[in-house]
């Protein structure tokens, strides 16, 4: 049995793109007919919810209520994709009560495996962030670079739990495409197959970030097999 | 075998959470496997026992027959361990009568352990009530313990007020019970289980129950904590050998875990 992957795309700056790049996770998931189900915890405007309103639940962890409508139904559901929009202003409060409740550890003994998408930037504060995090909690940490945020990217200053997975490349859309996107029904998936006289710059752009997300799952696919297979080995040395 | 050992919860100020520290005190011997009992004595009601039906008795700590019920069988009971929780305003002629069965005699003879967690409120008065207390724990292991669960902020206490109560008893040692989510702490009031079978999921007969997880974590992670506290006043140590509370410990500092 395959894990249920639980994606918490993140950073503790605003404006770095988290919630276009849980938009287009959910599209790429649902263009799958993956199961999925997706949390907005973005207290102030709830944009990931708004778009999808069947498919995202808002949700405030600033109360005790709100922290249990987010984990004990992640804990409850092992069967779908999940993915959190991790606003800035719960990023610390998010990570301190993962830590405290011992998610990490449930999580892994009913099979859902977190993966930060952390979208990293060049501030000191932002590095310092992902190295403590990355410090503290036993997740998996893939960086994300989007261009549109800044062009520069120093690799060593987020390295990822598993080298393989590499960094998400977020290319940067051009002003004009970006308020195409940004329309209330835009869909990325019907726009790929729907829409006709392509390919545009957005097909490329969505293409190249689908292409992003397959390879993800499927490293992580081939990390989880090697792992499996050295265990394996291992215990057949042990024996 | 270990010398019996009486542990003696109580303030002269209710609502300050004693109860809650003899639940704690309680979880933590079952943890380790320690035989306990435990006297409650909020007479007729007993809080205690509603958590702790099985190893706890009510009863009225000022009738002899009941004073008789807890310490004349301190040797005979298959408990090394026995828990009074003692109900407000009590703790002094509690230790009073202790002193005048011979049981204090008995302690400093070294034949019993006595170990007494004197839990303070914010107040002066509380102050005061160590004051009190002091005369009669002498040969004790004797804790003041500080209990932010009820969010008590302890905002009366200047440094040097209590700098000049805490230097009379250089014996004393501060024990320090952080703050529980209130909707946690809530939870678990309503399901009436010990914190420990709440952390487990089951409900009051062992049955599966259906816990909030974020709850469950709130409880576990205080609970570790509190118990990280009786480790590190070795109270398993007491327990078992009558040992002496270390001497490097901590005694007026006080770690705020809000």
């Amino acid at each position: 049995m395959q894990p249920a992957p639980l994606y918490i795309i993140a950073s503790p700056r605003p404006r770095t793109g988290k919630t276009l790049i849980a938009r287009l996770m959910i599209e790429f998931f649902r263009a799958g007919r993956r199961p999925l189900v997706g949390y907005d915890l973005n207290p102030r405007e709830q944009a990931l919810a708004i778009r999808f309103p069947k498919l995202v639940w808002p949700v405030d962890i600033t109360t005790t209520r709100g922290q249990m409508e987010l984990f004990d139904r992640l804990i409850a559901d092992t069967a779908s994709t999940k993915i959190i929009d991790l606003g800035y202003s719960s990023f610390d409060q998010f990570f301190a009560v993962m830590a405290e409740i011992g998610f990490l550890a449930e999580a892994r003994r009913r099979m859902i495996e977190p993966i930060v998408l952390f979208v990293g930037d060049p501030a000191a504060a932002t590095v310092r962030s992902y190295a403590e995090l990355l410090n503290r909690l036993a997740a998996t940490f893939v960086p994300v670079h989007n261009e549109s945020v800044s062009l520069m990217f120093a690799k060593q200053d987020f390295p990822g739990t598993h080298p393989e997975c590499g960094v998400i490349r977020i290319p940067r859309l051009s002003p004009i495409v970006r308020g195409v996107i940004d329309r209330p029904n835009f869909s990325f998936a019907a726009y790929m197959t729907e829409q006709p006289g392509g390919p545009t710059e957005v097909h490329q752009w969505v293409g190249e970030i689908f292409t992003e997300f397959r390879e993800l799952e499927l490293r992580l696919l081939m990390g989880r097999l090697t792992s499996s297979l050295a265990g394996g080995r291992t215990l057949r040395r042990k024996a | 075998m270990a010398k019996p050992t009486v542990i003696v919860v109580g303030a002269d100020k209710g609502g300050v959470g004693k109860t809650t520290v003899s639940r704690t005190l309680l979880d933590y011997f079952t943890a380790h496997h320690v035989p306990t009992r435990a006297f409650d004595t909020e007479s007729p009601k007993g809080t205690l026992k509603r958590f702790h039906p099985d190893n706890s008795d009510i009863v009225d700590v000022t009738s002899v027959s009941d004073q008789m019920r807890i310490f004349d069988t301190l040797s005979s009971t298959d408990s090394s361990v026995t828990v009074i929780d003692v109900r407000a305003g009590l703790l002094s002629p509690t230790l009073r009568s202790l002193r005048d069965i011979g049981f204090l005699d008995a302690v400093k003879k070294g034949q019993l352990t006595f170990v007494v967690f004197h839990i303070l409120g914010s107040s002066i008065a509380s102050l005061n009530e160590i004051e009190d207390t002091s005369t009669f724990v002498g040969d004790s292991k004797y804790f003041l313990v500080k209990n932010f669960i009820n969010n008590t902020s302890f905002f009366e206490w200047d440094q040097a007020t209590h700098s000049s109560y805490f230097k009379k008893f250089k014996d004393a040692v501060e024990i320090t019970i952080p703050k529980l989510n209130e909707m946690a702490y809530e939870q678990v009031e309503l399901a009436s289980v010990p914190f420990l079978t709440f952390v487990a999921n089951k409900g009051t007969k062992g049955e599966a129950a259906n816990y909030s997880f974020v709850l469950r974590g709130y409880v576990r992670h205080w609970l570790g904590n509190v118990w990280a506290e009786y480790d590190r006043i070795k109270l398993n140590d007491i327990v078992a050998t009558g040992g002496t509370a270390p001497a490097n410990s901590p005694r007026v500092q006080v770690v705020s875990r809000s």
